[in-house]
């Protein structure tokens, strides 16, 4: 009977962990799986649905230490109790979180095993699946080492390529699976990746083929985020195709969404990207109507590294107006904020703006020179580290990207 | 120094975006990941936990 209630016990508590999981409240639902594994079950298949939400709870809540701790206890309760299903879920949790952990071979491993016994099951559906976490876990890979230089989406070197295409092998892969199964939410995730890995492998054109497929299929199911993505998306191809107008048109779609989904970081991303697009076009009125617009919002979600990126943007489009003194006011917070962050490469380029504009406007040039000395000092000392400070989730991956003299002449 | 200042200023404007450097925002959106689901109430449905709890309740009842 003591057996029984602590049985009874401990399914109540996963049962409800499960329910507040659903409802989306995944702190809480932890706790109850928790109490639930305290409790203990003899029963290990119900101990193995245990682990397994409470890893992708953690994942959901982004504690990817925990998730992995929990989903490596489920492969190898899995494991130990022959459930070659329960083994292929598992390998395939284990190995998404590895990804995000930036372990990526083991993370190819698992999702490898995963595809393995999808194959051996004839589980179509576990098989496209594991195809598209494959993609995943590459183009992660492949962006990985890509970010570690600065590179132009496109010029990149052998491994990075290597692991893209394979990313773009892997997508492929499974559309064919899913459009088989006719599954078209599978195939709208699958395009859009493919999309950016099409994005980073420099080809624009497929790039923004998939991105339009993504938007169909986002329009079919109504879903406004997933719009919102593929809007931005292509705004991004159609500035490496060197069609800005066209781009524009996206990245306004993008702000009325972002806006619409009450989303800040969201719209101050794509006031950014408006603001770098009219740059482009070199219409600098409206390039500083948007800068001065993602500045506003970056101070009020106090993302500082963004706020460093306004000034320095809005520094640029002031001095193409030859409006000097506003140049210099942005510069000079651009600077501020450079050394508050501890971002070096920023301080360095704020200085160079800044000893440029003091030259314009006649300054002494003993001032100047110590500037000049005391960039050569910063740019000794830099080591190439980027800040992690302040940063907010969506300007994650924001770099700064050289242009190649060539490039810039094709698209001018 | 006027000239000069002048030719600054120009040689200034046009080392301003697009010809020199941008700040490329390289946000790209990526699609979430899909997670693999397990459920207590698979087994529950399916196996014999459904008879285990009913013979604990039965049991709870029937005391």
């Amino acid at each position: 009977l003591k057996l029984c209630r602590m049985e009874a016990s401990c399914l109540e508590l996963a049962l409800e962990g499960e329910r507040l999981c659903k409802a989306g409240d995944c702190r809480a639902g932890v706790s109850f799986f928790e109490a639930a594994v305290q409790v203990g079950t003899e029963d290990l298949k119900t101990l193995s649905a245990i682990y397994s939400q409470l890893g992708n709870a953690y994942f959901y809540l982004h504690e990817y230490a925990k998730a992995l701790e929990y989903h490596h206890h489920d492969l190898t309760l899995a494991r130990t109790i022959g459930d070659l299903l329960g083994e292929a879920k598992a390998s395939g949790n284990l190995g998404n979180t590895l990804k995000v952990l930036g372990n990526f071979e083991e993370a190819i491993v698992c999702c490898q095993r995963h595809l393995d016994i999808s194959r051996e099951l004839n589980d179509k559906v576990g098989e496209a699946r594991a195809l598209y976490n494959l993609g995943n876990v590459y183009h992660s890979k492949g962006k990985n080492v890509a970010s570690a230089g600065t590179h132009d989406p496109g010029e990149l070197p052998d491994d990075v390529k290597n692991a893209l295409q394979k990313a773009a092998n892997y997508y492929e892969e499974n559309l064919t699976i899913v459009t088989e199964l006719g599954d078209r939410a599978a195939q709208g995730r699958a395009f859009g990746n493919l999309g950016n890995t099409h994005y980073l492998l420099g080809n624009f054109r497929s790039a923004v083929l998939a991105h339009e497929q993504r938007l169909l299929i986002a329009k079919e199911f109504g879903d406004r985020s997933a719009e919102r993505r593929a809007y931005s998306n292509l705004g991004n191809a159609y500035i490496f195709l060197g069609e800005f107008e066209t781009a524009s048109e996206y990245y306004k779609r993008t702000l009325q969404l972002a806006r619409q989904l009450k989303d800040r970081a969201v719209e101050a991303q794509a006031c950014y990207s408006l603001g770098n697009t009219y740059t482009l076009l070199q219409d600098y009125e409206k390039a500083i109507d948007y800068h001065l617009k993602h500045l506003v919002i970056a101070q009020e979600l106090n993302d500082k590294i963004g706020e460093g990126r306004a000034c320095w943007s809005l520094g640029n489009a002031y001095t193409a107006l030859g409006n000097h003194d506003q140049a210099m006011h942005f510069a000079e917070r651009h600077l501020e904020i450079s050394r508050e962050v501890g971002d070096r490469s920023g301080e360095l380029t704020a200085r160079l703006n800044l000893s440029d504009l003091q030259m314009v406007l006649g300054l002494s040039y003993s001032t100047n020179n110590s500037m000049m000395s005391e960039s050569q000092a910063v740019e000794k000392s830099l080591n190439g580290t980027r800040p992690r400070v302040g940063r907010r989730h969506s300007m994650e991956n924001m770099e700064l990207m050289k242009l190649t003299p060539e490039k810039v002449q094709n698209w001018n | 120094s006027q000239p000069l200042a002048g030719r600054q200023a120009a040689e200034l404007q046009s080392k301003v975006v697009p010809s020199k450097q941008i700040l490329h925002s390289d946000n790209m959106e990526m699609e979430p990941e899909t997670m693999e689901t397990k459920s207590v109430t698979d087994y529950f449905s399916k196996l014999h936990m459904g008879s285990l709890v009913y013979s604990c309740t039965s049991k709870r009842k029937s005391k």
